[in-house]
């Protein structure tokens, strides 16, 4: 990587056989210029899924994959005009993947894949030698990068060496006319205009409204000086008009609207914002000073060579991972559904005809009719619209109904009382197990009816307290076994929620409950929806399946055999190594030493002192100046001629 | 039966009118016709009733709905919704979604039973449109192209989809509905099927400008020919009553 100015000689050489945009070619992309090939299902049966490529025994088995995570990922990929893959690469997929989510990816489908890293744009020329520089320099901020503007920018740029950069911030200005990279003029002073720990400038504080104007001596100060370091910067930049006019490129720094203003308001602006030469600083600043002004220079007009493509590559893939991490800390989170929103006010709809009767507007402008315009302020709501068809009821039959409710009231408090006592009753048989009495009661309530299934469905099914509670979560709560079995079998519906949306299954943890309600599932799959009712049922697969599953089990058992078995061996090695380092040099020259014997003449060099086994190129186990190759051998030895320890 | 309608000159009557099995909603609009044309068909079997969703009259894009429910989009304004729980018959559900895909009527189509939705479709509400409209739910194309419920009308007895559908897109699509199933468009060519009519299991309702053939075809598909009202009560009994267990 070496750097040369844009100025320089060695830098027209560099484009003068033309330059291209370095492009950096995805992953994906490599594999989608596949062509597509169509698909023909090998038999006549229409149990298929195009987009998958696969054909079903039965029409259950073709739904079940509709609504697999497999499909949908195809489905995207059919859409996106890029090969569909099999289930197997699909599982493999979704192990690296730990969703796929249903809402669209945000990563848009760039066109425009060309390598820009923090402002720098990376360009190629002829001869394959890649280099950077700024992206402002050449083009506008939403300017398409395109070939003919390049050549054209970067032949100006080198022609033309005349830059001006104008830099203004807290009150400093700094400000220089370069040639090259020599100063021709310069400038920088600095008034006091932002108060020290407050912030903001006295412009924009005055002009917050409903604050009071400040009448401090400081407030007024920097309120005299705002108006003196416009006017002097106005004087300056009036002065350098025709350096100015001749330079190829303006470069400011304006931050803030007080800065901005002093640029680009009043009734003569200093600088024209439609002007083409003029560009931001693409990078961070400190302080304008004139060191700073001199560091932006050199800066903007560096070009970095690169040595080699992959130097390249690698800068932007790491950037590319980067930034990556960065964006997917970001990510919002989904809506809580859970939650309640609060209520958004929403302004009612306009009906433009009555708009129209109120405000009338002269049609022709030529006649100078004296016409008062009447402007009236009318609340519109759509209920209004909606009234006419709201209510069909009389004004007498809304009467008779109002008094016929009166008379029902204290009927209707009666029942009310009747039912919570029946109710109570009904908890005690639940919840104390008294399987005759609630079969006694249930008899006695549905006995009269004439819709018998319907009704003791309805009763089976009621709720009895205030959290939502049915029989069925009251009896599991309760871990009566035998009134779950018995309400399951007068058709009680397990799916039904409580408050707390929890089905009967998911209210207990007991595992005799649980498996009630599993042997239940089992013994009549067809009658309930046991997936809503949160119930686990083993599913009864075809051979097939099963066979395909348990191949793909030992699959996947052998790759996961695979792998101890090489990690076993990394430990193992790691371990060897680890003893050698631990061994002092002259052990190791020992060692290294006995191996290159043992390879020469193949004759044995040290052995077991108790059994005689080779030990050469081992480490031995040594007691009293002998050496023994395990610690069985040692301690036999030792307790053979027992030494005394002093 | 299928009669032809407009609604202020305009033929996209699907848009501004939605008719299921149970109720059927029009848009409020400035002439009665368009309503009455409905009221005389339909009030003896089942409720018409004014509605506009957010303000807007183009209800038959913004809402979904069959027999047991309708889903209306997050946008739909409180006054609206009371006025659409009162109109409706008590055993609809109507239930007001979060989904980032809005039109609601241009991203699922569906019968009593099956429901095909729009493939970037939020799960949660997936779930919602299997909970509510007590319906299959699968994700699918239609010709290529993701507004499946703009270009596929369904009815319990048949289906019309978008005239570019290939042939084994159409037998693959009539398998997992189990429905016979027919490309064709509507007012005089329009590709936006939906969007040019509706449809329940005795009556079809389309633009003006459909062509006769048109209307053969979408008459033969949807059987409504041998959908006298009497069979209101034989063959099609199932289709209206719930259950009797």
């Amino acid at each position: 990587m070496n750097q040369i100015r844009i100025f320089d000689e060695s830098f027209e050489a560099a484009f003068k056989n033309g330059v291209q945009f370095l492009k950096i070619s995805t992953e994906d992309d490599n594999g989608s210029r596949e062509p597509l090939t169509k698909w023909a299902p090998s038999s006549t049966s229409k149990l298929i899924c195009s987009y998958c490529k696969t054909e079903f025994d039965d029409v259950v088995q073709q739904r079940e994959h509709y609504k697999l995570d497999w499909h949908r990922y195809n489905l995207k990929q059919n859409l996106r005009v890029k090969p569909t893959i099999t289930e197997e690469d699909f599982n493999e997929k979704a192990d690296d993947v730990s969703s796929i989510s249903g809402s669209d990816s945000e990563k848009e489908d760039s066109s425009e894949n060309i390598a820009i890293l923090r402002g720098r744009l990376f360009l190629k020329n002829s001869e394959g030698v890649v280099f950077s520089l700024y992206r402002c320099l050449l083009f506008e901020k939403k300017e398409e990068l395109c070939d003919e503007i390049l050549l054209k920018g970067l032949e100006k740029l080198h022609r033309n060496n005349q830059w001006t950069l104008l830099m203004l911030g807290g009150g400093h200005f700094a400000g220089g006319v370069f040639q090259g990279s020599t100063i021709i003029l310069h400038k920088t002073f600095h008034a006091y205009v932002i108060r020290s720990g407050q912030g903001s400038s006295q412009r924009s504080m005055d002009n917050r409204s409903g604050s009071f104007q400040a009448k401090s001596a400081g407030a007024s100060l920097r309120r005299y000086n705002e108006l003196a370091l416009t006017q002097h910067i106005h004087d300056i930049v009036r002065a350098w008009k025709k350096e100015i006019d001749n330079s190829s490129l303006i470069v400011y720094r304006a931050a803030g609207s007080f800065n901005q203003f002093v640029f680009f308001g009043g009734k003569a602006p200093l600088l024209d914002r439609s002007d083409s030469r003029l560009k931001t600083i693409p990078f961070v600043t400190k302080r304008p000073t004139f060191a700073e002004l001199k560091r932006v220079h050199t800066l903007l007009t560096t070009v970095t060579m690169y040595e080699s493509f992959d130097q390249v590559s690698g800068i932007l893939k790491q950037e590319a991972t980067d930034s990556s991490l960065k964006r997917s800390k970001k990510k919002t989170t989904n809506i809580d559904r859970a939650k309640s929103r609060e209520n958004v006010e929403r302004p009612s709809p306009i009906n433009d005809s009555s708009m129209d009767d109120d405000v009338r507007v002269p049609n022709d402008s030529d006649e100078n009719l004296e016409v008062d315009l009447i402007f009236s302020d009318q609340e519109i709501s759509m209920s209004s619209v909606l009234q006419p068809f709201e209510d069909s009821l009389t004004v007498e039959e809304r009467r008779q109904r109002k008094k016929k409710s009166k008379k029902d009231k204290l009927k209707h408090k009666r029942q009310i009382k009747e039912d919570l006592t029946r109710k109570k009753q009904l908890y005690d048989f639940v919840s104390s197990g008294h399987v005759q009495n609630l079969e006694n009661h249930l008899k006695e309530r549905g006995g009269g009816h004439v819709h018998m299934e319907i009704h003791n469905i309805a009763l089976v099914n009621e709720v009895l307290d205030d959290v939502g509670n049915t029989l069925l979560h009251v009896a599991a709560l309760h871990q009566q076994l035998e009134v779950i079995r018995f309400l399951l079998e007068k058709g009680a519906d397990p799916c039904l929620r409580n408050q707390k949306q929890q089905t009967a299954y998911s209210c207990t943890q007991n595992n005799n409950v649980r498996k009630i309600f599993k042997n239940f599932a089992q013994e009549f799959p067809e009658r309930h929806n046991y997936t809503k009712a949160q119930i686990p049922v083993p599913v009864e697969l075809t051979e097939e399946q099963l066979n395909r599953r348990n191949a793909q089990r030992k699959l996947k058992k052998e790759k996961d055999k695979e792998k101890k078995k090489i990690t076993q061996l990394i430990q193992q090695e790691e371990c060897e190594k680890q003893r050698y380092l631990n061994l002092s040099d002259r052990e190791k020259r020992a060692l290294a030493a006995e191996r290159r014997i043992l390879s020469t003449n193949g004759s044995v060099v040290s052995r077991c002192f108790l059994c005689g086994t080779d030990i050469s190129g081992k480490v031995p186990f040594e007691y009293s100046g002998n050496r023994f190759c395990s610690i069985d051998c040692l301690k036999a030895h030792r307790l053979s001629n027992s030494v005394i320890l002093s | 039966m299928a009669f032809r309608v407009q609604f202020e000159n305009n033929n996209e009557i699907g848009v501004f009118s939605k008719l299921t099995n149970s109720y059927c909603l029009v848009g409020i609009g400035g002439s009665e016709n368009f309503y009455s044309t409905f009221e005389s068909e339909l009030s003896e079997t089942i409720p018409v009733i004014h509605a506009s969703l957010a303000g807007c009259r183009i209800i038959g894009r913004m809402s979904v709905g069959n027999k047991h429910g309708l889903l209306v989009p997050n946008s739909t304004f409180d006054t609206e919704l009371q006025h659409l729980r009162n109109s409706l018959p008590d055993k609809v559900k109507l239930q007001r979604i979060e989904e980032r895909l809005s039109a609601l009527g241009n991203v699922v189509a569906c019968n009593d039973y099956v429901a095909l939705v729009h493939p970037d479709i939020d799960r949660e509400t997936e779930e919602i449109i299997a909970d509510t409209l007590n319906v299959e739910v699968f994700r699918q194309t239609i010709a290529n192209n993701v507004l499946v419920g703009s270009y596929s009308v369904l009815s319990n007895r048949g289906a019309l989809v978008h005239p570019n559908t290939p042939l084994s897109d159409q037998q693959e699509l009539s398998t997992l509905l189990q429905l016979p199933l027919a490309a064709g468009t509507v007012n005089r060519g329009s590709n936006a099927v939906a969007a040019g009519m509706v449809v329940n299991d005795w009556c079809a309702f389309t633009g003006m400008d459909t062509t006769s053939t048109e209307v053969t075809v979408i008459e033969s598909i949807f059987r409504l020919n041998d959908a006298v009202p009497s069979a209101i009560t034989s063959s099609m009994r199932a289709t209206l009553i719930e259950s009797m267990t």
